[in-house]
């Protein structure tokens, strides 16, 4: 309508100005129409002006893109056409007859921008602490596990179990007091044990977000530690087909990695999305700076599939992915009984010393871990957004001990001593209201079901697990008023049905429920400063492993024992971040955090050791006390002269059992980075670059006295070096990285890593990690 | 080419559909029931044949695994100053109704295994007799001298995968059995 009477407008106004030119011209009453089109992604641009130079004769186009100017008279002009978003484009055409042209037009910044936030319902920055990752600054340590690329963040470390397992660590806090969600999804695994590594490709994420503390209402109760968010690369949206080929190398296990993605998207009424993307992985024994470690090979084979639609007022989504793992655990590490730890940590060093091979032996875990989901998003008009999400996992653990079963060959050859199924369904709505005044938010509701199998060995006990949560967030921002406030609550409900453990058959129910919430603030300081703070308050109801397990932990020679009646642990988060960015030279964030925890959970040494026929094995019980979790981490970035910056950052940890008054065990000790980075260019992000940097752990002084077999090892430095660059090979675009590890060799042990009283951690490692992005459409931009 | 290739796309997608089917389809579980853990050794039985050829045994067992209630071990009484053949056996008797032996086992994998001893009291350590193909020890066969009377203990400890050609061989390997008996030698 509105359209029309625009015409009619242009019309009346082309009528009187070029009245003049009537008389002059032969012919008139000539038509000229079109298309106008965005050069990219080939759609029409709304609304565009298309001018006749010198003369106030022209048309809006309409939603359409298509634009029609009539009553125009033969002759030569000049037509600019021009949109806010877009540069303009200028053509002369010599006007004898109705015509039809066309115009393409080259969006430029801002439109991109807007495009993407459209695309993406970008997540509002969190008021608590949070720090993200691109893929290129997961880089080279990709190659080595998902917890070792994001290990370079500040508050993030790793506890390792050997060199081939590695879990991430937020401020004291994990396994399953960190909540992974793999593609929106929450992960659902083994992922309690310390030996459990999270099953996902590190070639999957193309984003990986931390936030720290228990402030995430959003996501789930139990994540009192934080959340790490691992997204994919979001699906292609411009039509044609393009992707990217990594391929890698490390020096150290001799490991090869290769990994591929294709993306391509159809243009039309149905402009279908998809991507394939999959990952080969094969590492042989690991070496120390003095002697290899036998059996620390690893093999992954990952793939994924995504297919996407997206329409105006809806779009939906289907993902799979599929990770498989093989690794070996270091041999020297698997021991019988008490004993033989003694005699392990009084050798200091492994009893062979290996040799190298790509050959896997026992003890061996295998790990395979499915993800199928679907998610449609639909606009409901005046109202907002409706989300649903449904997702099915399927997680297998299999742990081979480093001898077979006894019993006839060769039915058991190839037989684990531990096998567990995990198949978990979720479905999660979520409902985003358009802002109401100045407020924002969503209301959601969360399920799942989950039953685990135990197929083999008898740790843990068969159970179902439902779930139900509710939340509810609301932001308050009113730009450009500098305090921007989000507040959230949920209701999480939770009931197991635990059944048979080995041959005893447990029937037990247990039911929890509780609320969490979360208070933030964000504070902007004219251009300089931004303050944030968050109060949280988070439970987690005990984990199938605290209340029953039941059985000898190989790796560790000990006995664990559950206890069926723990309470709900209660975290009270606080957390002040100050962003400091001057947007020239200096960059710096802080993090300060106080976490008190009531009925954290924590093994418990035990007077009196099991004796079993093994020998004696010292006996831990799950038991709880109130802790206390406190420090900071910070990050900064100056830039010293033109090229070159120092970089810093640290994260420090008190942690502190406030019932027993001593310190809290296996908690990671103080740890510094500082780089040097110079890049050879104008672009930092493009330029080719170099990167020293000096990683500083110290020794934990701050250990439960006599609860270890031995005491924490010393402090240490290593330093690691990284450069990169990218350059076309004829019209092929390449990008080239390489980094060693460990870059001077040093010896050295990790507190938090499990295997520290059987060997060293590995040694010098030079990686080369080339990436090769491809377009099938000529026109990439 | 900007999209000639909406064919390939197709194919594609059609594919991939597929194979949604094909790789949910096929993920199925193997519905064992479960086990306690299966390399259980629960029972270690010591025969001792006297000279005159009088034999007598004596058990350690943990039936139930490890937890649960701890082993029970048979106390042993020799003859003093006699020279006693000593014979191991190992078994898995958590099924009553299905006794394993793993002896047959452990000589089968001898190279893997090795059976060491530790005494004190009035006891020496038994002599190894049996090898395995190497040559090296082995420990399923002994022989055990007998002193003065007076009292003892005993233990006997399997270890799998042990480095025999360590200076101390009995320090190296993973545990699997660790049984001590009290002896009375008379």
């Amino acid at each position: 309508m509105k359209k029309r009477l625009l015409l009619n407008w242009q019309w009346l106004l082309l009528f009187a100005l070029g009245a003049p030119a009537l008389t002059a011209q032969t012919r008139c009453g000539l038509t000229l129409q079109g298309k106008v089109v965005d050069a990219h992604s080939q759609e029409p641009v709304a609304f565009a002006n298309v001018a006749i130079q010198g003369s106030s004769i022209g048309a809006i186009a309409d939603e359409n893109g298509l634009y029609f100017i009539d009553n125009i008279c033969a002759g030569t002009y000049t037509i600019v056409c021009s949109h806010v978003n877009c540069d303009h484009v200028v053509h002369n055409i010599i006007l004898t007859e109705d015509t039809r042209k066309d115009f393409i037009l080259e969006s430029h910044g801002i439109f991109m921008e807007e495009i993407l936030v459209r695309g993406k319902a970008e997540p509002l920055k969190a008021a608590g602490a949070s720090s993200t990752l691109e893929a290129a600054q997961l880089g080279s340590g990709r190659g080595l596990s998902l917890g070792d690329a994001i290990e370079q963040l500040p508050g993030v470390t790793v506890l390792n179990t050997g060199a081939t397992i590695a879990k991430p660590v937020i401020q004291g806090l994990h396994s399953n007091r960190v909540l992974l969600l793999n593609n929106g999804v929450r992960q659902e695994g083994q992922q309690w044990g310390n030996e459990h590594a999270p099953a996902i490709d590190p070639f999957l994420a193309d984003r990986v977000t931390v936030i720290k503390g228990a402030g995430s209402v959003r996501y789930g109760a139990d994540a009192i530690g934080g959340v790490i968010l691992i997204e994919p690369r979001p699906l292609r949206e411009k039509p044609g087909m393009g992707g990217e080929i990594n391929l890698q190398g490390l020096s150290n296990g001799r490991t090869g990695l290769a990994s591929g993605m294709l993306e391509g998207a159809l243009k039309g009424k149905w402009p279908i999305s998809g991507r394939l993307q999959g990952t080969v992985k094969r590492g042989g024994n690991l070496r120390t700076p003095n002697y290899f470690l036998d059996n620390t090979g690893v093999e992954e084979l990952n793939f994924s599939w995504a297919l996407g639609l997206k329409k105006e007022r809806w779009n939906t989504e289907l993902f799979f992915s599929r990770f498989y793992t093989r690794l070996g655990i270091f041999s020297g590490s698997h021991i019988g009984n008490l004993t033989d730890l003694a005699n392990a940590i009084e050798r200091e060093r492994p009893l062979q010393d290996g040799a190298f091979t790509y050959e896997l032996g026992r003890p061996q875990q295998r790990i395979y871990h499915e993800l199928f989901k679907w998610k449609g998003e639909l606009e409901t008009g005046e109202l907002g957004s409706l989300q649903l999400q449904l997702a099915r996992q399927f997680n297998r653990r299999q742990e081979f001990d480093s001898h077979r079963p006894y019993g006839n060959l060769p039915d058991n050859f190839d037989e684990p001593q531990i096998e567990f199924e995990i198949t978990t369904h979720t479905a999660e709505l979520a409902w985003q209201h358009h802002p109401i005044h100045l407020l924002r938010g969503s209301i959601g509701a969360h399920f799942m079901q989950q039953a685990n199998t135990t197929d083999r060995g008898a740790l843990i006990p068969n159970y179902e697990n439902y779930t139900a949560g509710f939340f509810w967030i609301e932001r308050w921002k009113n730009f450009p008023f500098p305090l921007e406030v989000e507040g959230g609550l949920r209701y999480d409900y939770q009931w197991m049905d635990v059944g048979l453990q080995g041959r005893d058959t447990i029937n037990r129910q247990l039911a929890f429920r509780n609320l969490s919430g979360t208070i933030g603030a964000i504070y902007r300081f004219p251009k300089l400063l931004e303050l944030r703070f968050n109060f949280g308050t988070a439970w987690r109801a005990p984990n199938v492993n605290e209340l029953f397990s039941d059985g000898v932990h190989h790796g560790a020679a000990s006995f664990e024992t559950g206890d069926p009646d723990l309470q709900p642990e209660r975290a009270y988060n606080s957390s002040l971040s100050f962003d400091f960015d001057d947007k020239d030279k200096l960059s710096a964030t802080l993090s300060l955090f106080y976490n008190v925890i009531d009925n954290f959970i924590f093994l418990e040494p035990q007077a009196e050791p099991v004796l079993t026929i093994r020998g004696a094995f010292p006996a831990f019980g799950y038991a709880q006390s109130d802790a206390r979790l406190m420090g900071l981490d910070w990050q900064l970035a100056y830039e010293a002269m033109p090229g070159l910056r120092l970089e810093s950052q640290a994260s420090l940890l008190r942690a502190w059992n406030r019932s027993r008054e001593e310190p809290l065990s296996l908690m990671p000790p103080d740890q510094f980075e500082h780089a040097l980075r110079y890049s050879f260019g104008e672009d930092e992000n493009k330029a080719p670059y170099l990167r020293l940097a000096m990683i500083n752990v110290l020794e934990q002084t701050r250990a439960p006295a006599e609860t270890d077999y031995a005491p924490p090892p010393p402090g240490h430095t290593r330093f690691k070096l990284e450069g990169g660059a990218q350059f076309r090979l004829g019209k092929q675009p390449l990008e080239v990285s390489l980094a060693v590890f460990n870059l001077f060799n040093t010896s050295y042990r990790q507190y938090l890593n499990r295997f520290r009283y059987f060997a060293d951690e590995t040694g010098r490692n030079v990686s080369l990690h080339l990436r090769v992005p491809f377009g099938l459409v000529p026109r990439s931009s | 080419m900007t999209f000639k290739n909406s064919k390939l796309m197709r194919f594609l997608f059609v594919f991939l559909a597929a194979s949604t089917l094909f790789w949910t389809g096929c993920q199925k579980d193997d519905d064992n029931p479960p086990t306690d853990e299966p390399e259980l050794i629960t029972t270690v039985i010591l025969h001792f044949t006297a000279p005159d050829g009088g034999t007598s045994s004596f058990k350690f067992s943990d039936i139930d695994g490890a937890g649960g209630n701890p082993p029970v071990a048979q106390d042993i009484t020799l003859s003093a100053n006699t020279a006693y053949q000593l014979n191991i056996d190992f078994q898995d008797e958590s099924n009553a109704n299905d006794v394993k032996d793993i002896t047959t086992e452990v000589k089968e994998e001898a190279e893997a295994h090795l059976v060491c001893f530790a005494a004190s009291g009035v006891l020496d350590i038994p002599v190894t007799l049996d090898t395995d193909a190497n040559g090296a020890p082995l420990g399923l066969e002994t022989e055990l001298t007998t002193g003065q009377a007076g009292n003892a203990t005993l233990t006997v400890v399997l270890k799998h995968e042990p480095d025999k050609g360590a200076a101390n061989a009995c320090n190296t390997g993973e545990t699997d059995v660790q049984a001590e008996f009290g002896v009375r030698v008379q």
